[in-house]
């Protein structure tokens, strides 16, 4: 495990120096607060029911920044790896091909919990500007939301982005199998946000789905079911990282 | 020392490596030789642990033959040899200093015995992105010896380089033979055979063809030269010049 930090520590290294990795990161966490702060200048800004939009569109768009704000680093660090041809050389040292994947998956969760942070920070101000009073009466909401839903989150998006990922050759191959993951949350979100009536409690221990419905419940903070939804999103992380680990192992990983 | 028996290994339907055996002894530089596609690389990642081989066995030194304890044992520099253009030189070789488990009081001391047996001293912190073909092949062997490895396996490492690095990665590897170490290297250019390897192994189609010294080799075959040789142990017609 100890390995896994090494590579860790690397790729995070690695990719602060890559201002192109970075900025997007950043666009992307910055992308939902700035179309709804266009949205609440405009002149059909939201009233206190239209409000609850703003939020679930807010929402929306912290979904994707949790589950894809490290997208790009999830690419180089395996696709990247693999198209550059430096890929086999880590794998020749004496290290379990899980520890390569953990330790990748440490270094992309942590930049995408940065890209979380941003976009949190965003959302706060948004409100805190356009909607003072949604911001006071949902606080609490929000911080139970951020900590227990999008965190784990954000481990669980860097997982699946890093299962893809590493299953293509090349940063091109890539970024299209991934722009197609990216609307998995953007639709369901959106989905959530036009069609509450569907979040029975049946979703609700589903990964993404369940992060949609914990910012819909209201006007107290769902303490407990974040936990529960917390639980699950993290166990869920382990399934991608396994496969990422068996994909590694495979022969064909060494072709180019 | 490297002992490999009757090594097999199938990509689907193609086999690519079929009953290998041979034996590199420490303290010597031991060739494969082989044309394109004659099995050398998949010969090396096996025994690097890369691959698995379908049957046969592999033994790199004493101790435990997993995989992974091979890997601890093995300096490897193959066909894929890329670096981390945005780390310096120093990083580069640290990174995997740290994965084969050197302690970081230990580290810097062999990162910087590795930069300057390899003169890499003047552009040790830089970062890699822009530097010549043979500085960057410096850097990877760096990366490969970085644990003192007693074993030391090269997939054709002198592709691509100018003559200058061809002479100073010679030197390197004549200086670790001299210290002991087993190394292992495969080429398809008879020059850098003759030049540099104590013995030899020809491979053909996935097979041995022959092994021995270059002087043997030629004996066997009744042939004058290496080239000679060659050309008879794989099958081809040898055009008189």
């Amino acid at each position: 495990m100890s390995l896994a930090f090494v590579v860790a520590r690397k790729e995070i290294r690695d990719h602060a120096r890559d201002p192109r990795s970075l900025w997007s990161s950043a666009m992307m966490a910055l992308m939902g607060p700035a179309v709804v702060l266009l949205v609440s200048l405009s002149d059909r800004a939201p009233g206190q029911n239209g409000a609850r939009v703003l939020l679930g569109t807010l929402s929306v768009f912290a979904l994707v920044s949790a589950f894809a704000g490290a997208i790009d680093i999830a690419m180089d660090s395996t696709a990247g790896e693999r198209e550059r041809r430096s890929l086999l050389p880590l794998l020749l040292n004496p290290i379990p091909r899980s520890d390569v994947i953990v330790g990748k998956w440490i270094a992309v969760t942590a930049y995408a919990l940065g890209a979380l942070a941003l976009n949190s920070l965003g959302v706060v101000a948004v409100l805190a500007w356009a909607a003072p009073l949604l911001l006071a009466s949902r606080a609490q909401l929000i911080v139970v939301w951020v900590v227990l839903g999008l965190v784990p989150l954000a481990a669980l998006g860097a997982a699946v982005n890093l299962f893809v990922a590493v299953l293509c050759r090349t940063t091109k191959e890539a970024h299209t199998a991934l722009r197609f993951l990216v609307f998995l949350p953007m639709l369901v979100g959106m989905f959530l946000v036009f069609f509450p009536s569907w979040t029975g409690r049946a979703w609700f221990l589903l990964p993404i789905v369940g992060q949609q419905t914990l910012i819909a419940l209201e006007p107290s903070a769902p303490v407990v079911q974040g936990a529960i939804l917390a639980i699950v999103t993290l166990v869920s992380s382990v399934l991608p990282l396994v496969a990422a680990s068996r994909v590694l192992n495979r022969d064909d990983i060494l072709s180019a | 020392m490297i002992d490999v028996r009757q090594l097999r290994k199938r990509f689907g339907s193609v086999t690519a490596v079929s009953d290998v055996s041979f034996t590199a002894p420490n303290g010597r530089i031991t060739g494969i030789l082989g044309e394109n596609g004659a099995g050398k690389t998949t010969t090396l990642a096996l025994i690097c642990g890369l691959l698995r081989p379908d049957g046969g066995s592999i033994q790199v030194g004493p101790g435990d033959h997993t995989p992974l304890a091979r890997r601890r044992r093995v300096g490897a520099l193959l066909d894929h040899k890329e670096l981390y253009d945005r780390l310096t030189v120093r990083e580069n070789i640290a990174y995997f200093g740290r994965l084969h488990g050197i302690s970081p009081p230990d580290l810097h001391t062999r990162v910087q015995g590795v930069v300057s047996q390899l003169g890499l001293d003047r552009i040790a912190d830089r970062r890699l992105a822009g530097f010549s073909q043979g500085e960057r092949m410096k850097v990877a062997l760096g990366r490969a010896i970085v644990h003192a490895p007693g074993h030391l396996l090269l997939d054709e490492p002198t592709n691509g380089l100018d003559i200058p690095s061809v002479h100073g990665l010679r030197g390197v590897l004549r200086r670790m033979r001299d210290q002991g170490a087993c190394i292992l290297f495969s080429s398809h250019v008879l020059d850098e055979v003759r030049a540099l390897c104590d013995n030899v192994v020809v491979m053909s189609h996935g097979r041995v063809v022959a092994r021995g010294s270059a002087a043997e080799i030629c004996r066997q075959t009744e042939c004058p030269t290496l080239e000679g040789a060659f050309l008879a142990l794989t099958g081809r017609e040898v055009i008189p010049s």
